[in-house]
């Protein structure tokens, strides 16, 4: 059992919301989803590698028939998947500090989440709340979202010089590898192990 | 569909283990038995498999009772939820899964109420099974959807090939750079694909609890 695989947490949070309040969630959700400069504090974090929430109704755990029991519950219940760089404290001070505001907005339909601010209640109600992960695949542990982002950007930037070099002359080509290295030399750091962070 | 963020899809599934008091040990803790020993690296099923950018298993005990005023309830299944960040669709994901790695699906989800009795080789009974176990996802972020698991992995090896040679490079006349940067750019294209999950890194603490 893992939350973490290489640079990577998985985290997995289940909190039960009642049914009443779950449509505000929702139209949050797909506001969020619409309008696009809303997701922008979740980008600017750049920590993130995938999120999601999926909202299950209380009748809507599957039942395949045969031996299972019918889940009924009173509950719709709002899982949270996070794969983020990072430790888990580092994760949830940032969300706590930065994104308080939009965190607020989508757990405080949940049953006794205490709000974003202060951390302490919040971290506790996390703890209380959070599945250990028993399987975490990533098919670049060694790599950050940053990391993912700058690989492309430089690869995008070599390309469209090696495209071109050709048929460059000497003088022509320095002043297009010039603007390469201008434009890339934030991004090229190597990945690897990541540091061990308390 | 709110699954689908570019052109990554998030599968969110949630399939009820079977509760058999015959079974000893319990169903669930044969998955979670067999899910402590599975490979991380370029042998794990979901590197071999096409398509899993990430992917985690998590056996679901119970729900979690946040105190008074809320009610206190329970499952009565446990389930097992697989959360995959994959590329494509959700048919020819699972289908690529079905044809790679039919034995691993059948060694997890054959603790499963409903799963096919011939496992992932009848790939119509899979699909359906996985359909009836999907839950659609309410809202998904992923900052990176436009490339696939093959293209990152690409750009994450060339990236190292490219910061070599720019620091290798310095200060050497641009003829020769440019002359050299055409037979790197021809040797980055002839390399094969590399393998997913073939750099590991090693963490002296691994569980991840809150005070990590």
């Amino acid at each position: 059992m893992s939350n973490i695989n290489g640079k990577v947490y998985a985290m997995n949070v289940i909190t039960p919301m009642k049914p009443s309040k779950t449509w505000i969630l929702r139209l949050i959700f797909w506001v969020l989803g619409v309008w696009k400069p809303a997701q922008a504090d979740l980008i600017q974090l750049k920590f993130i590698q995938f999120a999601r929430w999926v909202i299950v109704p209380a009748g809507s755990f599957p039942y395949l028939g045969g031996r299972q029991r019918k889940d009924a519950m009173r509950y719709d219940y709002l899982f949270f998947f996070s794969n983020f760089n990072g430790t888990w404290n580092q994760y949830i001070d940032a969300f706590s500090a930065v994104l308080s505001d939009g965190l607020n907005k989508i757990w405080r339909w949940s049953e006794k989440f205490p709000g974003s601010v202060p951390v302490t209640p919040f971290k506790n109600y996390i703890t209380s709340v959070q599945y250990d992960t028993d399987y975490y695949f990533s098919a670049y542990p060694q790599a950050t979202v940053n990391d993912v982002e700058a690989a492309h950007l430089v690869n995008i930037a070599f390309e469209s010089l090696c495209t071109t070099a050709s048929s460059q002359t000497p003088e022509q080509f320095a002043q297009s590898y010039l603007q390469f290295v201008i434009a890339s030399q934030s991004h090229l750091g190597a990945t690897g192990e990541a540091p061990a962070v308390f | 569909m709110s699954s689908k963020s570019g052109n990554v899809y998030g599968l969110t599934l949630l399939c009820p283990i079977i509760d058999d008091p015959g079974a000893i040990p319990s169903h669930d803790l044969q998955i979670r038995a067999h899910l402590a020993k599975l490979s991380l690296g370029p042998d794990s099923p979901f590197a071999v498999a096409p398509g899993t950018h990430l992917a985690r298993l998590v056996v679901l005990d119970d729900v979690i009772y946040v105190g008074a005023p809320s009610c206190e309830e329970h499952l009565n299944s446990k389930y097992l939820v697989f959360e995959s960040n994959c590329d494509g669709d959700r048919d020819s994901y699972l289908t690529g899964l079905a044809r790679k790695i039919p034995d691993a699906l059948d060694a997890i989800w054959s603790h499963c109420v409903g799963y096919p009795d011939d496992g992932a080789r009848n790939i119509p009974a899979f699909l359906q099974y996985m359909k009836r176990c999907e839950i659609e996802t309410t809202f998904f972020f992923a900052p990176v959807n436009d490339k696939t698991r093959t293209q990152t992995l690409v750009a994450l090896r060339n990236k190292a090939y490219i910061a070599h040679f720019i620091a290798s490079h310095q200060g050497k006349p641009p003829a020769e750079i440019q002359r050299n940067i055409g037979a790197l750019y021809a040797r980055l294209k002839s390399l094969p694909d590399p393998e997913p999950a073939a750099i590991q890194v090693s963490r002296k603490m691994a569980t991840g609890g809150r005070n990590e």
